[in-house]
């Protein structure tokens, strides 16, 4: 599961109002290469949840985000920049691990890569 | 009427969706409870007694199964789209198998056609967000991120189908813009207003609370966004008619056995759950014509003696399901069995 893929996912317990986002709890995260494309990353940002993204980061053991969301200029003239969101959003893979529910506390299992989201019966 | 589900033999009466569908306190019928046994009576009299919990869990640990074991195969044979080419009506030109998948991506084309996404480059480039409601091993997701430039989320139940999904994701170097997710379509895991389109092509017959899974497609879908429902369905009733005729219905549970559907709707329920809603541009159109010639060459491609051989190996529930398809041949012979589609956009 990569954070770009984190930053739409939150918990929809019945009940909850509070479900994004996700935490992290990292098992195994791994780095895989993706391909460069500023165009890409400049359409995504807009709709990214930053705090997320810096946190989810930060569990996956990638600090290097500013805390704050930067103009959209930034996004325009600041290539490192845009190289460090590319690596936070779509390098960074949680292998083994689990996603967990900032109310509840409850725990979504990542095996191989893929979140479970499903609920149990008591929970919808 | 009853549909055995397997594999925990669960008993439970089909319902007849339309009928009860038009009461006011009818939403209960469509549902799978998800507390204590609870009991229903139908306008016919027939008592449904539905153990709870466990049915829908049991409908879902069965489509989870199903899909596990026969995804495999279906791709093989068939490719990573799991769902009915697009034909002009009455082609009796015998195709090969890149025309079926030509047919398939054609599909899609026409599916966005329809609901107004591809009619000019400005609608075309607010694409960011895409939802694939049961993605199956993420065809469509490929396909639609790659051709808008967006990002696909993908949704399904079977943990087989989101790695294959997400394999092929990165195999196609895709991979960024691409993810597959286990998760239910009726519970599922996004906030509010997240997905300029909401795409669910060929899934809708597994939902078992249709009114459940329109609610969650309209909540998730951004202002401005498109829903676009491709879905087998049962044909529309006439006007003062209560129910399909139980011949109708019996085809129909026959085939929810093999294929792990639960009771199924017309395209009329569809548009009007979505009526219920503060929807615009609420389309349908019945599709049947069009799809005539899949269930056939299906069955031809099952027969070739590289289909058998894979058949046998998959298992039970592909030997069954591929027994069942002259069933939905049948169906959609007799105007039955619908192929419809259903789209509409959220006021911004």
């Amino acid at each position: 599961m990569r954070l770009i893929t984190h930053n739409m996912l939150s918990c929809n317990i019945k009940g909850v109002t509070n479900g994004f986002p996700l935490r992290i709890e990292a098992g195994n995260v791994i780095k895989k290469e993706v391909d460069f494309n500023p165009d890409f990353i400049r359409h995504m940002f807009a709709k990214l949840e930053w705090k997320a993204l810096v946190e989810g980061a930060r569990s996956m053991g990638y600090a290097e985000l500013p805390e704050d969301s930067p103009d959209a200029a930034v996004l325009e003239s600041d290539e490192s920049f845009l190289k460090k969101l590319h690596h936070a959003l779509l390098e960074l893979h949680l292998e083994e691990g689990a996603l967990v529910c900032p109310e509840t506390g409850r725990k979504f299992p990542v095996n191989k890569g893929i979140p479970n989201m499903l609920l149990h019966e008591d929970e919808v | 009427m009853k549909a055995t589900l397997a594999p925990s033999s669960l008993t439970f009466t089909s319902l007849p969706y339309s009928s009860s569908f038009h009461s006011s306190s009818s939403s209960l019928l469509f549902r799978c409870p998800s507390s204590s046994a609870s009991m229903t009576t139908t306008t016919r009299g027939n008592v449904a007694v539905a153990a709870a919990a466990t049915s829908t869990e049991a409908l879902r640990k069965g489509i989870a199964e199903f899909y596990n074991e026969t995804s495999g195969l279906w791709e093989e044979i068939w490719g990573d789209h799991m769902h009915h080419g697009f034909y002009d009506p009455d082609s009796s030109v015998q195709l090969s198998d890149s025309g079926h998948r030509e047919a398939q991506i054609r599909m899609i084309e026409e599916s966005l056609r329809f609901s107004g996404v591809t009619t000019d480059e400005e609608e075309e480039k607010k694409i960011k967000k895409i939802v694939d409601v049961g993605c199956g091993i993420g065809g469509s997701s490929r396909y639609l991120a790659s051709k808008f430039g967006a990002e696909s989320i993908g949704i399904t139940l079977s943990p087989v189908q989101a790695k294959r999904a997400n394999d092929l994701a990165a195999a196609q170097s895709l991979a960024h813009k691409v993810s597959f997710q286990v998760a239910d379509a009726l519970e599922q895991p996004f906030e509010d207003g997240k997905f300029d389109l909401v795409w669910s092509m060929e899934s809708g017959e597994h939902m078992p609370d249709k009114a459940k899974f329109v609610n969650e497609l309209v909540r998730v879908v951004a202002p401005g966004g498109r829903i676009i429902i491709v879905t087998w369905c049962h044909r529309n009733l006439s006007e003062g008619e209560k129910a399909l005729q139980p011949w109708e219905q019996n085809l129909l549970d026959r085939i929810c056995k093999t294929f792990y559907l639960p009771a199924w709707c017309s395209t009329d329920d569809y548009v009007h759950l979505l009526q219920s809603h503060s929807l615009q541009d609420i389309k349908c159109a019945d599709w049947s014509e069009n799809v005539a010639p899949f269930w056939p060459a299906v069955i031809r491609t099952a027969l070739t003696w590289k289909g058998l051989v894979s058949l046998l190996r998959s298992g039970m529930k592909s030997i069954k399901g591929a027994l069942t398809m002259p069933l939905m041949i049948e169906g959609y012979k007799k105007g039955v069995i619908k192929f419809g589609i259903i789209t509409c956009r959220k006021p911004l």
